[in-house]
């Protein structure tokens, strides 16, 4: 029994990807503090659409695929802002516009120019098969990422919360804005590799949405969002083992199982505290209502 | 020379593709209009994603693919609603939780069946070995869509503007958000088989986008993104063609071409005609900023 849940240990393959998914899942979980509070959900998804061409174009020239995919990213980052503060466009049909287009260049890039690069691993992750080089990039884009979040996080995070008061303080809002587009580029190419691109956005979302659910405190929040999405990164790869594949659905239907969990069960915010809270309340004032009735009559 | 570029149209496949791509495309365009809006684009996308798991959990148990489909739309829009309603976490974030959980369910509900069913195909189509079940398919969903479209076409336009106003005069807005929420599922339903996801999503924002930097007209609007989508559905087809590339992926880059066009040229809300504005009457563009 025990012999046979210690077989994924076995294969070196398997090792190395549950390191490298739980890091990256630590890493992407730290950032989704900051994309929740900032309310940027939905730039990680079209971030990671876009990010495509790049890394076909990479694979093309023989270049690492980081390089290309996080320069594509800017550039997408970068058209969206141009036509945002251009037309009367709102952002979000902005968003969708510019990624979608990334993406479809991407696609008919691959479609042209058959290579050694499948589409599946793009859009589905292929964190099993990972060669090590790629293994180096992801690592330095961790490392570099966490130290910019831990030397940043509070100028990072007065910026997510209010943007206004971190101008009046003196910050540049200009730079923390890019700091933190760049930031989730970066994660968006690592997660890619883990959990392809339809997935990047819940390893980038749902850790720091069930930690905002579970405390008031933002350091707090980052402890649980990073050991959340180390633990189901480390598990769902391991469970992927036995189900036999999609280590990204994996990973991602873990998150989003606990994320109901503390949507029901958290004790401040769930929604079962909540109902519980309105009903004594309810119950409260039914009981003292009568009480001040003969209060008020005594005092008649 | 023109032989060559008529060849296209030699081929039955040929001309099946270029219909359907028009039909699908003018039915999303329509409602991207209604969406662009009410500030939903981005709800196709969820949605669109969300369909995976219906698709599986259909074709496990034998029902027709579409209805599967079209059930976990409303299962990820409506959980959208609720959790949103029921938590603290901003809308954006709840679509995003909800949509890739239910498409990473369906991710791994799938390596475990064994189906017949191309991932390949639901995610970027293949437009032109579309069979013909799923183009009747295609044909029918189409069509209801449009219909209902018509025929709410005011009371939808009303509650995208001013729900409140649409609540005043005495709509039910509760069932026009749901009506309007059930034919966004239906029309990504209609479009997935033959498109696939990806260029779902682009036909469900772009065309309503450009009709919207070029008329301030609501009529207009419609009949500006539906004649744009039906324009790059017909031309990015026929590119696709002769380049022997991504059929989607042509469609979705010709609607691009025609926005950014439209996004520099539109004699109103263009970047030109804004620019000539503003050198004309600098404070007022200095305020407006």
């Amino acid at each position: 029994m025990i012999e046979q849940l210690l077989t994924p240990f076995h294969y070196e393959y398997m090792v190395k990807a549950i390191v490298v998914s739980s890091l990256i899942g630590a890493v992407c979980a730290c950032l989704s503090c900051f994309i929740t509070l900032k309310g940027w959900s939905l730039m990680g998804d079209a971030l990671s659409h876009a990010i495509v061409p790049g890394v076909s174009l990479a694979y093309l020239a023989g270049l690492p695929f980081a390089l290309g995919a996080f320069v594509s990213g800017i550039l997408a980052s970068l058209c969206m802002g141009f036509v945002k503060s251009r037309t009367r466009i709102r952002e979000d049909a902005v968003i969708g516009i510019v990624f979608t287009t990334f993406f479809a260049a991407g696609l008919l890039l691959i479609s042209i120019f058959p290579s050694n690069m499948n589409l599946k691993t793009i859009v589905f992750g292929n964190i099993l098969g990972i060669a090590d080089a790629d293994i180096l990039q992801m690592l330095i884009i961790a490392a570099i990422t966490m130290t910019v979040l831990l030397l940043k996080w509070k100028d990072l995070l007065l910026y997510s919360f209010d943007p206004n008061q971190a101008k009046a303080i003196g910050l540049n809002a200009a730079t923390l804005h890019f700091t933190l587009l760049a930031l989730l580029a970066a994660t968006a190419v690592a997660a890619l590799q883990t959990v392809g691109a339809c997935l990047v956005v819940g390893m980038l979302v749902t850790p720091g949405a069930t930690a905002y659910l579970l405390t008031d405190r933002f350091g707090r929040m980052m402890i649980i969002a990073t050991i959340m999405g180390a633990t189901t990164a480390f598990l769902g790869a391991y469970a992927s083992y036995f189900l036999n594949g999609s280590t990204g659905g994996c990973i991602v239907v873990l998150q989003t199982a606990l994320f109901l969990l503390a949507l029901f069960f958290a004790p401040k915010h769930g929604i079962v505290a909540s109902r519980l809270k309105a009903r004594s309340s309810a119950t409260a004032l039914s009981l003292q209502l009568p009480n001040r009735l003969q209060v008020s009559s005594e005092v008649a | 020379m023109i032989n060559r570029l008529l060849e296209p149209l030699q081929y039955g496949f040929m001309i099946e593709a270029l219909l359907i791509a028009a039909l699908v495309g003018s039915v999303c365009a329509l409602l991207s209009c209604y969406l662009v809006l009410k500030g939903w684009s981005l709800m196709g996308d969820a949605v669109s994603h969300a369909v995976l798991p219906g698709i599986v959990l259909a074709y496990i148990v034998g029902a027709p693919l579409a209805l599967g489909a079209f059930l976990a739309g409303l299962v990820c829009a409506g959980g959208t609603g609720w959790i949103k309603m029921n938590s603290r976490i901003k809308e954006d974030t709840v679509m995003g939780i909800v949509f890739t959980g239910l498409f990473g369910l369906g991710l791994v509900m799938f390596t475990k069946v064994q189906t017949d069913i191309h991932l390949n195909h639901i995610l970027f189509g293949s437009l032109l070995g579309i069979e013909r079940h799923d183009m009747i398919q295609a044909v029918v969903t189409g069509v209801i869509v449009l219909g209902t479209l018509l025929a709410l076409r005011k009371d939808l336009l009303l509650f995208c503007f001013d729900p409140s106003q649409a609540r005043a005069i005495g709509l039910n807005t509760t069932v026009l958000h749901y009506v309007l929420l059930s034919l966004l599922s239906a029309a990504i339903v209609a479009a997935l088989q033959a498109v696939g996801i990806i260029l779902t999503v682009a036909m469900l924002i772009t065309p309503g986008c450009i009709a919207y930097l070029l008329s301030d007209r609501f009529d207009r609007m419609l009949v500006i993104a539906v004649a744009s989508a039906v324009f790059s559905a017909v031309v990015g087809t026929y590119i696709s063609f002769f380049i022997n590339g991504a059929t989607g992926a042509c469609i979705v880059l010709t609607q691009s071409m025609v926005f950014v066009l439209v996004m520099i040229f539109a004699p109103k809300h263009g970047l030109l005609a804004s620019r000539g504005r503003r050198t004309k009457l600098p404070v007022v563009s200095g305020q407006g900023r």
